[in-house]
């Protein structure tokens, strides 16, 4: 119960973070960080999947509606929820396969956790950018945006979990 | 009948995977006439309100740039009063009527919320049909062109900016005239696109596009942009590269353009072109 209310304290966080700070942030129209997307990374490694799919769904479908873009949030985080398990069990050590933790680097190294937040970031921000421009006639251009802002919301993402509560 | 269930109980995952995606990808193919609909009425409210909000904090920031495209304004218009003024009365009209001769009203908003970096920006305005803005009404700041209404809710609109893929502005070189279409390409937000000029016309760098008034929503002669030099050729006409007088990154104060004789004149167009 505790941690369902940290959970969803977290969830309103991120959310106003993103919405008042992070969606002003446009370094000439090339990088729009999205550090929302933690919420779905810190989830505790035994969540079931499909609650992880509905969350997912939940997450990009409140930014969507603050943004303004109908899905374009939604699709992107859905397909991040859906990669995550499967990134986790790619680079898994023994001390995050542990029950309910939540990943973070505290419990399994800064490397560990940078590799595993930029792989899940990218996928999202491949999807969010590519569905949301719906043509591939700006291929690098797209790409480029889509590096740039994987790293800045990488930084963001590992900058934040620092700060976090530990027990 | 079994083994469907254990198929399914194996891929439940990626059933609601594929579900979730697909009812995202129906909200974003339906979100073109999505304006219409009571829900999106609602979050618009909602989210109005929160960018109210927090427009009314940042406000402060900006008020010194504010003031000096007012003071430049107002400038302006004090040397168009001296004109007018200046003019002798044309005709007798036999009721004293305000309006006679006027065509275009003016209401100033402020916008509450807005972005340059996507494929296709929307900025949300103060003003909505409680203060008369309608669909379809044009939209610019003291610097130039910004966008077209294209949804209100009682106390908000919400604009289609110039910076959105889907806008296409009827517009001319001021120095001769010759009109084609602007456009953005959904890369720089300080540049557009002027295309359909024929070969043989000349332009030089810094020539002035402004608004052509062939549609009804802007009166011609409304600033959009000055020309870069950049051009690329294609088939009979050119495409001129154009730097847009408005710097959408900034934009605070604009003006809803109403026109009274809107519906006169496109209910004449209609019955003429058929």
């Amino acid at each position: 119960m505790n941690s369902i209310l940290r959970y969803t304290g977290t969830f309103v966080l991120l959310v106003v973070l993103q919405l008042i700070i992070f969606n002003n942030i446009e370094f000439s129209g090339y990088v729009n960080p999205y550090v929302y997307l933690m919420f779905i990374l810190i989830l505790p490694v035994s969540i079931p999947s499909w609650i992880l799919l509905l969350l997912g769904f939940l997450t990009g479908f409140v930014i969507d509606i603050f943004t303004g873009t109908m899905g374009v949030h939604t699709f992107a985080t859905v397909i991040a929820s859906f990669v995550r398990p499967w990134v986790l069990s790619l680079n898994v050590t023994a001390e995050a396969a542990e029950g309910d933790m939540s990943p973070s680097s505290y419990r399994s190294g800064l490397r560990w956790f940078l590799i595993y937040t930029a792989t899940v970031v990218l996928v999202h921000h491949l999807a969010l950018f590519f569905v949301e421009i719906f043509t591939l006639k700006h291929f690098f251009h797209t790409l480029l945006r889509v590096l740039l802002s994987t790293m800045v919301t990488t930084f963001f993402i590992v900058l934040f979990d620092f700060m976090r509560p530990h027990r | 009948m079994r083994s469907l269930l254990n198929f399914l109980l194996r891929f439940k995952t990626l059933i609601l995977f594929l579900v979730l995606e697909a009812v995202a990808l129906v909200m974003i193919s339906t979100s073109h006439n999505y304006h219409q609909t009571v829900f999106y009425g609602l979050s618009r409210n909602i989210s109005g309100f929160v960018a109210r909000r927090l427009e009314r904090g940042t406000y402060y920031f900006r008020l010194r740039r504010v003031n000096e495209e007012l003071v430049k304004e107002n400038t302006m218009l004090r040397r168009h009063l001296e004109e007018l003024s200046a003019r002798p009365s044309e005709g007798f009209s036999g009721v004293h009527d305000t309006i006679s001769g006027i065509s275009y009203t003016y209401l100033n908003a402020r916008v509450i919320s807005n972005s340059v970096n996507k494929q296709k920006n929307f900025i949300t305005l103060d003003k909505g049909s409680k203060h008369g803005v309608a669909v379809g009404m044009g939209v610019a700041s003291p610097s130039g062109v910004v966008g077209v209404v294209v949804g209100v809710s009682s106390n908000f609109s919400v604009v289609m900016s110039l910076l959105n893929t889907d806008f296409r502005l009827s517009a001319s070189i001021a120095r001769n005239d010759y009109f084609g279409s602007l456009t953005w390409d959904g890369t720089n937000h300080r540049y557009a696109r002027l295309s359909e000029i024929p070969h043989h016309v000349a332009v030089n760098e810094g020539d002035t596009i402004v608004t052509s008034g062939y549609s009804a929503i802007f009166p011609a002669g409304l600033m959009a942009g000055t020309l870069t030099g950049d051009q690329k050729r294609g088939g009979d006409f050119v495409s001129l590269k154009v730097l847009l007088s408005v710097d959408f990154k900034k934009l605070t104060d604009v003006y809803v353009i109403g026109n009274l004789k809107k519906d006169e004149r496109e209910k004449l167009e209609e019955e003429v072109v058929k």
